[in-house]
C-alpha cells in the first residue's frame, strides 16, 4: 500500500472527543466517512485546507494533529 | 424501518460505481470484439455497416446495466457514505482521466495516422471503438487502484 509521509493522530483525538465517529467528523467538514477512514490509515494526504479544518475541529494546531515522518521514501530525495 | 446493511462497507461508494462500470465495460463490450467480425465482407465495405448498430446496443445494454447496479448499491450504501464527491474523490477521479485521456490519445494516433496505410474502413472504425473502451476500462482501474492502494500526490 502506498503510504503518505505524513502522521496524524485523528484516531485519538477522536476517541478524545468523545469518540466522535469518522462519519461525523467527516460531516464537519465536508469530507466522506471513507476519506476520514483513509486519511488515519495514511492511505490519502489532506489539502491543507482539510488539514487546517481537522485540526479547527478539535480545537488544536496543525502540528499536534499532522507530523511529517522522517526518513520516509519520499522525504529522501 | 430496517437497518440498511452494507454489503461492502469498506469500500467508498464511488469505488463500488468504478467496479460496476469497470465489469459492465469488460461484459458487455467483451462480448461485442468477440462476436464482431474483424475484416470487412471481401468486395463491400458497406456491408458491415449495420454491425455498427450492435455497438449502440451494446452501449444501451451497459447503460441499463450500470443504471440498475447503481440503484441497488445506492439503495443498499447507507446516505452517510454517498455523500457528494469530497477532494479525495474529485482528486482520484481527475488523475484517472489524465492517464485516460492519454491512453486514448495514443489510441487514436494508431487509429487515425497508423492503421489507414495497412487497414480498410471497418477494421479503422472497430479499433477506434476499442480504443475508447480501453481508455474508459484504464479510467476505471486507476478510479479502483487509486481507492484501493491510497492516493495523495
Amino acid at each position: 500500500m502506498a503510504e503518505t509521509p505524513i502522521a496524524n493522530q485523528i484516531r485519538t483525538l477522536r476517541f478524545l472527543a468523545g469518540e466522535m465517529t469518522q462519519a461525523e467528523l467527516g460531516e464537519k467538514i465536508g469530507l466522506t466517512r471513507q476519506t476520514i477512514a483513509a486519511i488515519e490509515q495514511g492511505k490519502y494526504a489532506p489539502s491543507l485546507e482539510a488539514a487546517f479544518r481537522i485540526a479547527h475541529v478539535f480545537g488544536k494546531s496543525l502540528e499536534e494533529v499532522f507530523q511529517w515522518v522522517e526518513g520516509s521514501p519520499r522525504n529522501d530525495a | 424501518m430496517a437497518t440498511k446493511i452494507d454489503v461492502l462497507p469498506g469500500m467508498a461508494f464511488r469505488e463500488k460505481g468504478a467496479w460496476i462500470g469497470l465489469i459492465t465495460l469488460v461484459v458487455v463490450y467483451g462480448l461485442y470484439f468477440a462476436l464482431m467480425p474483424p475484416s470487412p465482407v471481401a468486395g463491400d465495405h458497406m456491408a458491415t455497416l449495420p454491425h455498427l448498430g450492435w455497438f449502440a446496443i451494446a452501449t444501451i445494454l451497459r447503460g441499463m446495466m450500470c443504471v440498475g447496479a447503481m440503484l441497488v448499491i445506492t439503495w443498499r450504501t447507507p446516505s452517510a457514505d454517498r455523500l457528494k464527491p469530497d477532494e479525495r474523490d474529485r482528486t482520484i477521479d481527475r488523475r484517472a482521466a489524465r492517464v485516460a485521456y492519454f491512453t486514448l490519445f495514443w489510441g487514436m494516433i494508431i487509429v487515425g495516422i497508423v492503421m489507414p496505410f495497412s487497414h480498410q474502413g471497418w477494421e479503422i472504425i472497430n479499433a477506434a471503438l476499442l480504443a475508447m473502451v480501453i481508455a474508459e476500462a484504464v479510467r476505471h482501474v486507476i478510479i479502483i487502484h487509486s481507492y484501493r492502494r491510497g492516493w495523495h500526490g
